[in-house]
C-alpha cells in the first residue's frame, strides 16, 4: 500500500511523531497510574471498611488522622434514630519496626464484628485477642506477612500478623488493623501521659430502611460539633484527594490535546506538502476513499506503534517505581486512555481529512509543470 | 541566520503548529513545576524557617515532628554537647480554626516556639493566646486583631502579627508560646497531650566554627541514642512524600521536556524538507551548511521563547481559576528552569535536521 511506502521511505519523520506520541501515551498511563495507587495507597482503608457511616469531630476537616470524637458526642451520635450498629474506630500513625527497619504505619483499632472491620481480607484472619494484627498484602514482603512480628517502637509493643487485606492502605503508608483495645493500648504505650484514648471516629451502619445518606444527615442534625460523612463522601473528601485528582486530571487533559494537537498538525503539514501528488493521483483515478484510507492507515501506524511504545515505557516504569507506592495500570484505564488516543487523533486529523476529501482532480490543470494553465 | 529572523517576522504562522503544541507543553510544564513547588512550599516551611542549623527528634519518632517527644532530661543533655550554643522547644498541632466571618474551617499548625523563626523579630515576645499567623492564612479571611477559635476546644488565639513562608504539611502556620500550644494539642487529642517542659523536637543553634555534621553526632551520642539529629535539610527531606514527590514530578517534568524536543524535531524536519530547493539555492549562492543550520537553530529556540511566554500568560490565567485547594506556586527559579529546558530541547531537537541541511546539493539548484 502507498501509505505503507511513504512510511518506510520517511523514517525520520514517522518515527519521530510515533516517538512523541509514545513518550505522550506514556505520560497519561504512568499518571493515571499514578494516580489510581496514590489514592487507593491514600483511602483504601476507607474504602474498605464495612462502616457505611462515619462520624468525625468537626474540628478534623473530614481528616481520620486529625479527628477524636469525645464520649458525650459519641454517645449522642449512638443515640441518633436510625443506628442499626455503631463501633468506635481509632486511627493512629505509628513508627513500626518490621523486618529490621522502622517503617511508617497506619493502626486502624476497630471492634471485632462491628461497624468498621477491613471488608478485604484475601489470606488468615482478622484479628481477635491483643497483640494481633491484619497488614496490607501489599507490604508483605517487607515484614508485614502472616506470622512475621511487628514491633511498634513507641512502647515497644509486639503485633503478630494473623492475616493480610487487600487495597486497605492509608495515608500512603503500610497499614495495620488491631482490635479497638490493642489500639488503646497502643496510643497508652506511646504517650504515658496520655489522659484518655478516644476514637477517632463513630463507625456506624444505618438500620435497615434507613440509607446512609439519611442516617449521615440525621446525625449531623441532631449532634454538634461532628460531621457524619457517608462511606464515598469520606473518601472523596478526605484531605488530598480532591486536589491530587484535579491535579492530575488537569495534567491528564493537557496530555491528551498535546495529543490531538501533535498527530493533527503532522498530517496536515503532510498532506499540504504533499497535497499537489494527492491531486494528481486523483486525476488519474484513484477514489477519494483510497486517499482517505490511506491518510487513516498512517494514522492508525503512527497511533499504533504510539501505544505500544508507551504501553512498554509505563510497563518498565511501573516496574521500577514499585518501591513505596505499590503503582499498577489497570487494564480498564488502559483500554479507555487507547480508546482516547485513538478519537483525539481522529478528532485532531479531522481537518486534513477533510481536506483530502474535498482535493479536486481537474485542480491538475491548474499547474504549469505539468502543461496547466495556472 | 539573519534570514531565519526574517522568515519568522514575515511567516509568524507558518511556525504557529509546533508552536502551540509548545505552548501547551509549557503549561503542562509550569503547572507540573507548580505544584511541585506549592506541595514542597507549603509542606516545609516551617522547618526551612527555623535558624537552627539542627532539628532534634526522639530516635523512635522516624524523624517525625508530631510524633516525636523530647523530655526536659533529655534536652538537658542536648545542651551538654560540644558545639551547642543554644536549643529550643518547637512542636506542632494541626488542627482546625474558626475564623470570625467564615463558614468554613481553616487548616492551622499551631507551633509552640522558643526560638524566633526566620521571618521574626528576634526578640519577639507574645502572650498566652496570642499569635503569629502565616500570611497565606490571609486567603482564608484571617487578619490582624482577629480572635481565631483554635483546636478543638474553640480557644480563642488572636492574630498580633504575620509571619512568612512558616506553613506545615499544607497547613497555616500559626505560632504561639509552647504553653498554649501544649493547651491547644490537649484538648484537641487528649491521647498525644505531652507535661509542661517537654516538646515534640529541639531546634540547636551551634557555636561559632562549629561543625553541623559533627554536632549532630555528638547530641546523638551524649543522649546515647534516645535522639535523631539531622540538619535542617535533612529534616525537611526526611518530611513524608518529599522525597516521592520531587522524584516523581522531576521524572513527569523530563519525560514531557523530552517530548518537547521531540515535537521541535519533527516540526523542524517537515520545514527543512519543504525547503531543501531553497537552500541548494542559498548554497549555490555561498551560503555555508553552517550558516543555514544556524538559523534553523535560531528559529527553534525563538519559537520555544515565544512559546514559553504565550504558555506563561496562559498558566498565569489558569492559576487564576484553579480551585484553592490545588496548592500551584509559581516560583521564578521553576520558570527559568522550564524555559532553559525547552530552549536546550529545541535545539537540540532542531539539530535533528543537520544532517539533511548538510547534505544539500548547491548543483541541484540548477536541476
Amino acid at each position: 500500500m502507498l501509505a505503507f511506502a511513504e512510511v518506510r521511505r520517511a523514517k525520520l519523520r514517522f518515527g519521530l511523531l510515533a516517538g512523541a506520541v509514545g513518550l505522550l501515551v506514556f505520560l497519561i498511563l504512568f499518571v493515571q497510574a499514578l494516580l489510581g495507587s496514590l489514592l487507593l495507597s491514600f483511602t483504601g482503608a476507607l474504602e474498605n471498611q464495612s462502616a457505611e457511616v462515619l462520624v468525625y469531630s468537626e474540628d478534623a476537616r473530614k481528616n481520620i488522622s486529625a479527628s477524636v470524637v469525645l464520649p458525650p458526642e459519641q454517645a449522642a451520635v449512638e443515640a441518633v434514630d436510625g443506628v442499626g450498629a455503631s463501633a468506635p474506630l481509632g486511627e493512629a500513625t505509628v513508627t513500626v519496626e518490621a523486618d529490621g527497619d522502622d517503617a511508617d504505619a497506619s493502626v486502624f483499632g476497630f471492634v471485632p464484628g462491628g461497624p468498621g472491620e477491613p471488608t478485604r481480607l484475601v489470606d488468615g484472619r482478622l484479628p481477635t485477642a491483643a497483640g494481633e494484627a491484619v497488614a496490607s498484602e501489599e507490604d508483605a514482603g517487607a515484614g508485614f506477612d502472616i506470622g512475621d512480628t511487628v514491633t511498634v517502637v513507641d512502647g515497644n509493643v509486639a503485633l503478630t500478623v494473623v492475616g493480610l487485606t487487600e487495597r486497605s492502605r492509608f495515608s500512603v503508608a503500610p497499614t495495620l488493623w488491631v482490635t479497638f483495645d490493642t489500639y488503646a493500648q497502643l496510643r497508652r504505650a506511646a504517650n504515658p501521659d496520655a489522659e484518655e484514648v478516644v476514637p477517632s471516629a463513630v463507625a456506624l451502619v444505618p438500620a435497615e430502611g434507613v440509607t446512609p445518606q439519611e442516617l449521615a444527615a440525621r446525625v449531623d442534625d441532631q449532634v454538634a460539633g461532628v460531621d457524619a460523612l457517608t462511606r464515598s463522601q469520606a473518601v472523596d473528601e478526605a484531605p488530598g484527594v480532591s486536589s491530587v485528582n484535579t491535579s492530575f486530571q488537569l495534567i491528564l487533559a493537557l496530555s491528551f490535546l498535546v495529543v490531538a494537537v501533535v498527530i493533527g498538525f503532522f498530517f496536515l503539514i503532510l498532506t499540504v506538502q504533499k497535497q499537489f501528488t494527492l491531486t494528481v493521483l486523483r486525476a488519474v483515478g484513484a477514489p477519494t476513499s483510497y486517499l482517505v484510507k490511506a491518510l487513516l492507515a498512517q494514522i492508525g501506524l503512527v497511533v499504533g506503534v504510539g501505544l505500544v511504545l508507551g504501553g512498554l515505557l509505563t510497563y518498565a516504569a511501573v516496574t521500577g517505581a514499585s518501591a513505596g507506592l505499590p503503582i499498577a495500570v489497570e487494564p480498564g484505564s488502559l483500554a479507555l486512555t487507547a480508546i482516547g488516543v485513538v478519537v483525539l487523533s481522529l478528532v485532531g486529523s479531522a481537518f486534513t481529512l477533510v481536506r483530502v476529501g474535498r482535493i479536486d482532480p481537474a485542480d491538475v490543470m491548474n499547474r504549469q509543470n505539468v502543461g496547466g494553465l495556472a | 541566520m539573519k534570514l531565519g529572523l526574517v522568515e519568522l517576522r514575515r511567516k509568524p504562522l507558518r511556525f504557529a503548529i509546533a508552536g502551540s503544541a509548545l505552548v501547551l507543553l509549557t503549561v503542562l510544564l509550569l503547572f507540573l513545576g507548580g505544584l511541585l513547588d506549592g506541595l514542597y512550599i507549603n509542606s516545609t516551611g516551617l522547618l526551612r524557617s527555623q535558624q537552627g542549623e539542627l532539628i532534634v527528634y526522639s530516635s523512635d519518632a522516624k524523624d517525625s515532628l508530631i510524633r516525636s517527644r523530647i523530655d526536659p532530661d533529655v534536652r538537658a543533655e542536648v545542651e551538654s554537647a560540644d558545639g551547642v550554643a543554644a536549643t529550643g522547644g518547637i512542636g506542632v498541632a494541626l488542627v482546625g480554626g474558626e475564623v470570625p466571618g467564615e463558614s468554613d474551617l481553616v487548616n492551622l499548625s499551631v507551633s509552640g516556639f522558643e526560638l524566633p523563626v526566620d521571618a521574626m523579630s528576634s526578640d519577639v515576645s507574645l502572650a498566652p493566646d496570642q499569635a503569629l499567623a502565616d500570611r497565606s492564612l490571609e486567603a482564608d479571611g484571617v487578619d490582624v486583631g482577629q480572635r481565631v477559635l483554635v483546636g478543638a476546644a474553640r480557644t480563642p488565639i488572636e492574630v498580633v502579627g504575620w509571619v512568612e513562608d512558616t506553613n506545615y504539611l499544607q497547613q497555616g502556620g500559626f505560632f504561639v508560646t509552647p504553653d498554649t500550644w501544649r493547651r491547644v494539642l490537649a484538648d484537641s487529642r487528649p491521647d498525644a497531650n505531652l507535661p509542661a517542659g517537654t516538646f515534640q523536637a529541639l531546634v540547636v543553634e551551634l557555636a561559632d566554627g562549629a561543625d553541623a555534621a559533627d554536632v549532630a553526632e555528638a547530641i546523638d551520642a551524649v543522649t546515647g541514642g534516645a535522639t535523631s539529629t539531622l540538619t535542617r535539610d535533612e529534616a525537611v527531606q526526611a518530611l513524608p512524600g518529599i522525597r516521592e514527590q520531587n522524584s516523581t514530578f522531576s521524572a513527569i517534568i523530563y519525560v514531557t521536556l523530552f517530548v518537547a524536543g521531540l515535537i521541535v524535531a519533527l516540526f523542524f524536519a517537515l520545514l527543512t524538507l519543504e525547503r531543501i530547493g531553497l537552500y541548494s539555492v542559498l548554497k549555490a549562492l555561498g551560503a555555508s551548511s553552517p550558516q543555514i543550520f544556524g538559523g534553523v537553530v535560531v528559529q527553534a529556540v525563538v519559537v520555544a521563547v515565544v512559546s514559553f511566554a504565550f504558555g506563561g500568560l496562559l498558566m498565569l490565567a489558569l492559576a487564576r481559576v484553579l480551585p484553592s485547594e490545588v496548592p500551584v506556586e509559581l516560583v521564578p527559579s521553576r520558570a527559568v528552569q522550564i524555559v532553559v529546558g525547552l530552549v536546550v530541547m529545541s535545539a537540540l531537537g532542531a539539530a535533528v535536521s543537520l544532517r539533511r541541511v548538510v547534505r544539500v546539493d548547491p548543483a541541484s539548484a540548477i536541476g
